[in-house]
């Protein structure tokens, strides 16, 4: 992993952030791998599922750059689709159930810190370092670049514990 | 009077009783039917393996030789289910060892599944000689290896889209070189390439081999090698159906499928070379079922292949639909492809349309309702529909409706959540409504799209037959979910994901769930408060909340559970609860997390 600028150094109002009790975005718990979007929607069975995987390794659609057009509709409200929801997995190193995090609402690091801050709130997460999957495939520490290259080039996100 | 007939009598007779409901329907007359019946059962089937124990079975059923049981609920296909939920075989094998010792058959569906119980079930049962495991889990090729080199009766070994950790292909080889019963063996969701050789030899020592189905690995240039050996095939299915460039394997193949003059069904065709389909157009006259939906193929390929065959339609067996017999397609066939079919198979009875991307944003391929809408007006003998699509309005099910009244299994996707009728923008609900009021014997029925609590309303009235109902992002208000279960008498199964139903209607209904299989609820407002109260209430159901923020005593008891799933049983609560369920009952209140 290349080295950059740890989370600390980037982001040290981290210990500070009040951490919201309402989990905003957190309707997409995925405990799928190949996932990519709402669980359950559509009722495809994995099998399928891998089919559909096997048609896209040309279309570079690994790691959900593009659309997952699902919302979770609860309790009647909402409706229709969101175009342009941006859907990545992110993994908190040692907790068993990867999440999702739409990275479309957000437009710097630091409301993304707080999303995943709120979204991991029943665990330890001070001391954790944000590393993210490149286009590339590799993992770099995430805060060194503009947010929009960021954007581009994201394909996930890990929670890495300090001391990696 | 039933004391005047002599017993054997009687047991003849019941022997001509292949159906489960009339042999339930038998063993309700008197008593001592209900006695001669308990005696001469051989088959058993369970739909929830939790609503009854492998020790009330027995004790009941002394002299079983083939049990079918179901394990997880429906929506585990989808994901819904976590890991670790339940549905373990392993105590139904260890007590039916021991009171069953010459079971013949198993077969289970959604069921946890280990090499411990592969093991011990090819080492106990001397006459052993179907297994069918359908999306089952849990268990790796040294179970399999168990199974090839104990049971020396082996016909059937069928394993359809499990979950195996594959170690190695070397379990094909166990089956001992005297081994020459096998009728069956369907290995298509495996990955190892087993060695070829001794699939082969296996192949020409079976002469009673009718159901072939290959894993992906066995490339297209062993295939006349294997169909060469194997004339009497009746059930065929390819490998990976591609090879570099080479005029031989063409004519080889020509040769070896026009040698197979029974076969009847035809399926896997992975990374397809539409150059090689060709090859099978001798085997095709006989056709009946065709299961084309790994095959990335483009239309107008399908369409010859499916020209092929002018017998395509499906089967019926007793009352089960075997699931690979009928015509599976990925919707690359597209409109023009179904409409070519009713012209060339006119007896078609089931067609399954799957999505090829499901998660594009944009639809790649030309396929509409309209695609349904032709079939569904040529082919009279349509009886049964899965079908992914981008668009659908109300006026083209109030067609699909008109045209075939005969349907009984209608599974419609439309692949974004809540999408209206596309020309008028209104929801689906009318065009739902003709669905249930046409199709008189409806059985089955999934729903999609934009639906308010009006389509309810035309099921409650309308589906009076229907027994299983999926649901998800419909309807708004508890009204749509009681007029379901306080209209439709014949349902088992409801299952509901994401839709605002809540308390009343559940706790209005809790009669009806004793009636049911099963109810599944996610994402839906049911709150914790009522599951108690339904637990309380209903002591022959257990009301399962399954939750995975921990213990829903650490939130308040209007907070909505995030699962819920409610099943008749005259076991009790279960037993092997993973940590994030829990059963409510009367001791629900008082006991700790």
């Amino acid at each position: 992993m290349k080295k950059k600028r740890c989370f600390e150094e980037t982001f040290e109002e981290i210990n500070n952030v009040q951490v919201p009790r309402t989990l905003p975005l957190l309707d997409h718990i995925d405990l799928c791998e190949e996932e990519d979007g709402v669980v359950g929607w559509p009722p495809i069975n994995s099998w399928r599922k891998k089919i559909c995987h096997h048609h896209h390794h040309h279309n570079s659609r690994r790691g959900c750059t593009n659309p997952t057009n699902y919302v979770t509709v609860k309790n009647g409200c909402g409706g229709g689709s969101r175009s342009n929801s941006m859907y990545v997995k992110v993994k908190m190193e040692g907790v068993g159930i990867a999440r999702k995090v739409d990275l479309s609402r957000h437009h710097s690091y630091q409301t993304l810190i707080d999303t995943l801050m709120a979204m991991f709130v029943n665990e330890k997460v001070q001391g954790y370092k944000l590393a993210y999957q490149d286009k590339e495939g590799d993992w770099l520490l995430a805060g060194d670049m503009p947010w929009g290259t960021f954007i581009n080039s994201v394909q996930r996100l890990k929670l890495l514990r300090n001391g990696n | 009077m039933a004391y005047s007939f002599p017993e054997e009598v009687l047991e003849y007779v019941f022997a001509f009783l292949s159906s489960h409901k009339d042999r339930n329907a038998v063993s309700l007359v008197c008593k001592s039917w209900y006695e001669i019946e308990r005696w001469c059962r051989r088959r058993i089937f369970i739909g929830n393996c939790y609503a009854v124990s492998p020790q009330i079975v027995i004790r009941r059923f002394p002299e079983v030789r083939a049990v079918k049981i179901k394990g997880k609920p429906h929506f585990a296909d989808f994901n819904l289910v976590p890991e670790g939920w339940g549905a373990y075989v392993y105590p139904w094998i260890s007590a039916m060892v021991r009171s069953y010792p010459w079971l013949e058959e198993i077969k289970l569906k959604r069921m946890v599944v280990t090499d411990e119980s592969l093991e011990l079930l090819s080492k106990s049962f001397k006459n052993f000689k179907v297994l069918v495991l359908s999306s089952c889990e849990g268990f790796t090729t040294d179970g399999l290896a168990s199974i090839a080199a104990n049971c020396r009766n082996l016909r059937e070994l069928d394993l359809r889209e499990c979950e195996v950790e594959d170690l190695s292909g070397h379990w094909l080889s166990h089956f001992p070189d005297n081994f020459t019963s096998l009728v069956s063996l369907n290995m298509s969701c495996l990955g190892s390439e087993v060695s070829f050789s001794a699939l082969e030899r296996l192949v020409s020592r079976c002469p009673n081999l009718r159901t072939l189905r290959l894993n992906r690995a066995v490339p297209v240039e062993k295939l006349p090698n294997l169909l060469r050996r194997a004339p009497q095939l009746v059930e065929f299915g390819t490998g990976a159906y591609s090879a570099e460039n080479q005029t031989d394997i063409f004519s080889n193949l020509v040769e070896a499928f026009s040698g197979c003059k029974h076969l009847k069904s035809l399926s896997g065709f992975w990374d397809v070379d539409p150059a090689y389909l060709p090859a099978m157009y001798y085997a095709c006259t006989g056709i009946t079922s065709l299961n084309l939906s790994n095959a990335t193929v483009q239309s107008p390929d399908l369409v010859e292949l499916i020209i092929q065959c002018p017998n395509l339609k499906c089967l019926w067996r007793e009352r089960e639909l075997i699931e690979d017999m009928t015509t599976q397609v990925l919707d690359y066939i597209e409109d023009a492809g179904l409409k070519a079919l009713p012209s060339y198979c006119k007896d078609l009875q089931e067609l399954r349309v799957f999505p090829s991307d499901p998660y594009g944003a944009e639809p790649n391929v030309s396929l509409t309702e309209q695609g349904l809408v032709t079939v569904s007006a040529g082919c009279p003998k349509l009886q049964s529909v899965l079908y992914f699509c981008r668009q659908m309005s109300n006026a083209a099910l109030i067609t699909i409706a008109r045209n075939r009244p005969n349907l009984i299994r209608f599974r419609l996707c439309i692949i974004d959540p809540q999408a209206p009728d596309y020309l008028t923008l209104e929801p689906l609900d009318t065009g739902f409504g003709a669905i249930v009021e046409h199709c008189k014997e409806l059985l089955r029925l999934s729903m999609s799209g934009l639906l308010t609590d009006r389509v309810f309303e035309y099921i409650g009235t309308h589906a009076k037959k229907l027994e299983m109902l999926s649901i998800a992002f419909a309807g708004d208000s508890d009204l749509g979910l009681h007029n379901v279960l306080s209209g439709c008498e014949s349902l088992r199964k409801l299952e509901i994901m994401d839709c605002p139903f809540g308390d009343k209607a559940l706790l209005a209904n809790a009669a009806k769930l004793e009636t049911m299989r099963s109810l599944w609820m996610s994402s839906c407002s049911v709150s914790y408060g009522a599951c108690k109260l339904l637990g309380q209430k209903m002591p022959k159901l257990n009301v399962e909340v399954m939750d995975e923020r921990g213990h829903p005593d650490s939130r308040p008891e209007t907070c909505p559970v995030e699962k819920l799933y409610i099943y008749r049983t005259v076991a009790g609560p279960r037993v092997d609860k993973p940590n994030f369920v829990w059963t409510m009952d009367e001791d629900a209140v008082l006991r700790l997390s």
